[in-house]
This record gives structure tokens, sequence and C-alpha cells, in this order.
């Protein structure tokens, strides 16, 4: 792969109690690439996601993001302002999108930029709104979350990733919690991203999503990768037998 | 109350199932306002049999009248007292509960202590404590010449009242805070988190203002309590509502007549706290309203 590595991944373990849940793990994204994480619920796809930004800590192993490391291991306290860096340079999209319910839309796109980095609401308002318009909701800039749709939540939700401007976009199932009819409207703006150039690591089952727009798949199962590869190798052949049986019915049904 | 089931008007409209919606809507209503009056007249009725009842006793209600305006006037220190008590309260509710939910154990012992002692112990017996016994420990600084640590333990009766209140209040309110704190989706926290925010910034700025609209209800029930519990500074000799009608009381023998007349004053009192606290909750609501 060409570019440099934005998001590395070494050996990281992560163990919830005596469940071990990521049995070390290694991969890197490269700038501009879009990688998709795929696997079967629970097999720690998620988790992975949400070690990057140390929403969950890794039991041990490296991350690095656009330079900046942070190593765990057992027994080793990690520095505040390390994680805060790595924070600051991934954007994060959640699959119950998380919108903060007692600010408007352009406050919670903007609520970071103020508070976080420190801008004036007069620079931080039309970041917001450049970023409302990308994602196509800047009529709604002014309204609370509870009056959207679930589809336009997530597009808020990526328009705030977005504006803290970071260095990788992280998906974590964007669509899982949606209407099968308001599930478009999210993948067409990820794909505008992907178009655009935006670094991105996606977990999603939405296989049709990962054949399109992906560079990259990583398969996940109990915890290792056991498949990294381009959509054509992964989807037309697999080389083991676990990736084969997960994607067997999905081929049947979405004809990728 | 006879309550005639409604004619339906016998109007020709074009669509007969409007005309039905509407009817059904009209019904609705009024069988909502027929529930509201009888609830009203039963409460009208008990008053008069209560007030028949005092009657038929060697009740005056001409005393009662003749000293509303003496008892009223202990009303502003009832009401101040409450209002200053239960916003230090919060403030040691807010504390007691991030005590609580911090991963440090010194704030967590402290705060769990806290909570414990305050909560085990009667409100009377603190109000007596920090008034009576505290002026003892000031009087062993005054001998030793610290004159003003002497007067930081010398408390006047309403600072007193003030200070067991407010202890006592944000024990339990701790415990509001905390529930309300712990209410917010795990998912508010970890969206800003993951945009960098510290935990501090996490808190002012995203779980405290979901959280305090949740728990406004919750203090406003323990704002009606406390103007009630205010009533117990009466015994340090401040001349709040109890004070006042408990004093007139014994000079004329007309207990029934003074306590009543301060116990109405109390329950004016919460009513209107109750409704200022139902109209706050409305506000905060709006942005919840789709």
């Amino acid at each position: 792969m060409s570019g440099k590595e934005v998001i590395c991944v070494e050996n990281l373990h992560k163990w919830f109690g005596m469940l071990h849940v990521l049995k070390g793990i290694t991969f890197a994204v490269h700038e501009r690439e879009v990688l998709v994480i795929i696997g079967r619920s629970g097999s720690g796809k998620s988790t992975l996601l949400r070690c990057i930004n140390f929403l969950e800590t890794p039991s041990s192993g490296k991350i690095t993001i656009s330079g900046d490391s942070v190593t765990c291991s057992p027994g080793r306290s990690i520095k505040r302002e390390d994680v805060l860096k790595l924070r600051l340079s991934t954007g994060m999209v959640f699959q119950e999108f998380n919108l903060f319910p007692h600010m408007t839309v352009l406050e919670n796109v903007i609520e970071a930029l103020v508070t976080v980095k420190k801008y004036p609401k007069s620079k931080a308002i039309p970041i917001g709104e450049k970023y409302l318009n990308k994602v196509g909701l800047i009529e709604k800039r002014d309204i609370h979350p509870i009056r959207l749709s679930g589809g336009q939540k997530q597009r808020v939700a990526i328009a705030r990733a977005l504006a803290m401007e970071p260095k990788v976009m992280l998906f974590d199932e964007p669509t899982s919690a949606l209407d099968p009819e308001l599930i478009g409207e999210v993948l067409d703006v990820m794909k505008k991203l992907a178009f655009e150039g935006t670094t991105m690591a996606v977990v999603t089952h939405e296989m049709g999503f990962a054949n399109d727009v992906a560079d990259r798949i990583i398969y996940v199962d109990q915890g290792e990768i056991i498949e990294d590869g381009t959509p054509e190798q992964i989807f037309s052949n697999p080389r083991d037998e676990r990736t084969r049986i997960f994607l067997e019915p999905i081929r049947s049904v979405q004809h990728v | 109350m006879a309550v005639e089931a409604m004619k339906p008007p016998p109007v020709a409209t074009p669509d007969p199932n409007l005309s039905m919606g509407i009817q059904l809507m009209a019904l609705e209503r009024r069988e909502r306002l027929v529930h509201g009056l009888k609830i009203a007249l039963v409460w009208i009725v008990l008053i008069l049999i209560l007030g028949l009842f005092l009657l038929s006793l060697d009740f005056d209600p001409n005393y009662m009248f003749q000293h509303i305006q003496f008892v009223l006037a202990g009303a502003g220190l009832t009401i101040g007292i409450s209002v200053v008590s239960i916003l230090i309260a919060a403030v040691l509710a807010l504390l007691g509960a991030l005590g609580r939910l911090s991963t440090n154990s010194i704030a967590q012992g402290i705060s769990g202590f806290y909570v414990s002692l305050i909560r085990g112990t009667p409100l009377l017996i603190q109000i007596f404590i920090i008034y009576l016994g505290l002026p003892q420990i000031g009087n062993q600084f005054r001998i030793h010449g610290y004159i003003g640590l002497a007067n930081l333990f010398t408390l006047t009766a309403i600072q007193s009242g003030i200070l067991a209140l407010s202890i006592n209040y944000g024990a339990y309110m701790t415990e509001i805070f905390r529930a309300g704190i712990q209410s917010i989706s795990h998912g508010q926290r970890e969206a800003a988190e993951a945009m960098g925010m510290t935990h501090g910034q996490t808190l002012r700025k995203v779980i405290l203002p979901q959280a305090i609209r949740i728990i406004i209800p919750d203090i406003g029930n323990q704002f009606i309590a406390m103007q009630k519990d205010s009533s117990l500074v009466s015994f340090m000799g401040v001349w709040e509502i109890t004070y006042r009608a408990n004093r007139l009381a014994r000079v004329d023998s007309k207990f029934m007549e003074m306590f009543l007349l301060a116990a109405l004053m109390y329950w004016v009192l919460t009513i209107v706290s109750s409704w200022l606290e139902s109209r706050l909750e409305k506000n905060l609501a709006r942005a919840y309203e789709r």
C-alpha cells in the first residue's frame, strides 16, 4: 500500500476479565485509505476500533497515530495528554449517534471546537456550517437532535467528527441502528468522504459498501485478523475457510 | 353530579367519519373536565368537614385572622433560610456525587463517610451540635488566643440553621445527583471524550446539563421538604413561622388556631414552590420536544 501510515496498531491485546477479546492484532491504515473491518458480532471488531482512540484501554500493545504513540502493558499507567493527542487525531462516529440532546445541531458540531480547541465562536461557527453543508443538513442547524430522523442524526454526528479535522475517521457500525430506508443517505455521505480522500477505518455489516468503497478489508474472527486484502480477494477468493462461511449467505443475498 | 352522555349534534357533514372524530374529541374533553370538577368538589367537601369539625369545638377563627400578619412576618425568614440552604446543599451534593463516582479512593472515602454520617443522625441533633456544641470548641480556641478561629466556631442561630440544613440535605441530595449523573447514557461521555474533552469538560458541557434536567423534580421535592424542616430552627429562637406561631399559641393557649395557621402557611409555600418547579421543568424540557 502506498502512502504513509496514519494508524499503526502493533500486537494489540484486550482482556475483559478472563475473556481474551483481542489476541495480538497488528495492522496499519495508510493515508487516503479506506479500511473496512468485518466479522461476526462478538468477534472483537468494535473493541478493536475503540482501542484506537482509547475508549477502551488496550491491555497491551502499541497504538501510533500520525507519529504519536502510546504503549500499553499491564500495570503501566498511561499519560492523559498522550491519549488526548490520539483522540484529537481521530474522529469517531458511533452506532447510536450519541448526539448531545440539549444542544442544537450547530452547537453539537462546534462544541469541541470551542471547548477543546479553544476557538472563539466566530471562528468555530463557519467551520461547523461548512461541515453541515457537506452532509447536507445546513438547514437543520438551529433545531435539536430529537427532531431529526436517524439518518439525519448520524449525518450530524459525522459532521461533528469532521469539524475537528481529524487525521482519520473511525466509524463503529454507523448504520446498524438505522431503519433500512435511512441507511442509504448515511452511506452516501461516507462514500463522498472516501472519494474525497478521507482516511477511514469502518466497522460495518454493509458488505455492499465494503465491496464498493473499501481499499482494503480485514476480517476479524475470535480476536484475530484472519484475512487482510482487497475486496476482490476477500469476496471472490477468501483464503480462510471461516471467511468463506461468513460471507457465503451475504454473497447470495447481496449479489456482490 | 350527573354525567349525561352528550347527544351527537344532528349536523350533516360530507364526511361522516370526520364528524365522528370531532364527536369523540368533544366527549373526551367533557370527560376530563367532569373528572377534574369532581376532584375539586372532593377537596371542597373535605375542607368543609374539617372546618365544621373545628368550629364545633371551641375554635376561634377570629384569633387566627387577627394574627396572620404576625406569623406571616416570619415567612421571609423561612423562605430565605430554605433558599440559601438548598443552594449550598446542591453544591455539596454535586461534590459528594462526584466523590462517590470518582476513581480516587480518598474522594470516594470522604464522600461515602459524609453521606453515611449525616444521613445516619437526626437533623435536630445536627442543629444542636452546630449551634450549642461547636461554641465549646470555639471557647478552647478563645482561651488559647485564637480569636478568629473562636468566632468561626460560634455561629448565630440563623447561620447554624443554614449550615445544618445545607449539610443535611447535601447528604441526601448526593444520592440524587449521583443517580442523575449515572442515568446519562455512557455514549454521551464517550462521544465527548472521543473528541478530546477532558473529564471536567465532559461533565460541565455534556453530562450535568442533561442530568440536572432529570433531577429537577427530585430537587424540587427536597426543597419542599426543606421548607418544612426549616421549622426546626425555631428551637434556636429564630423568628420564623413556627417560632412566631408557637409564641402566640403559648401566650393565649390558642394552640389549634396558631399551629393550624402555621401549617396553612407552609402548605401555601409548598404549593407555590411546586408550581415554580413544574414551570422550570417545562422550560428545561423544551429542547426535547419534537
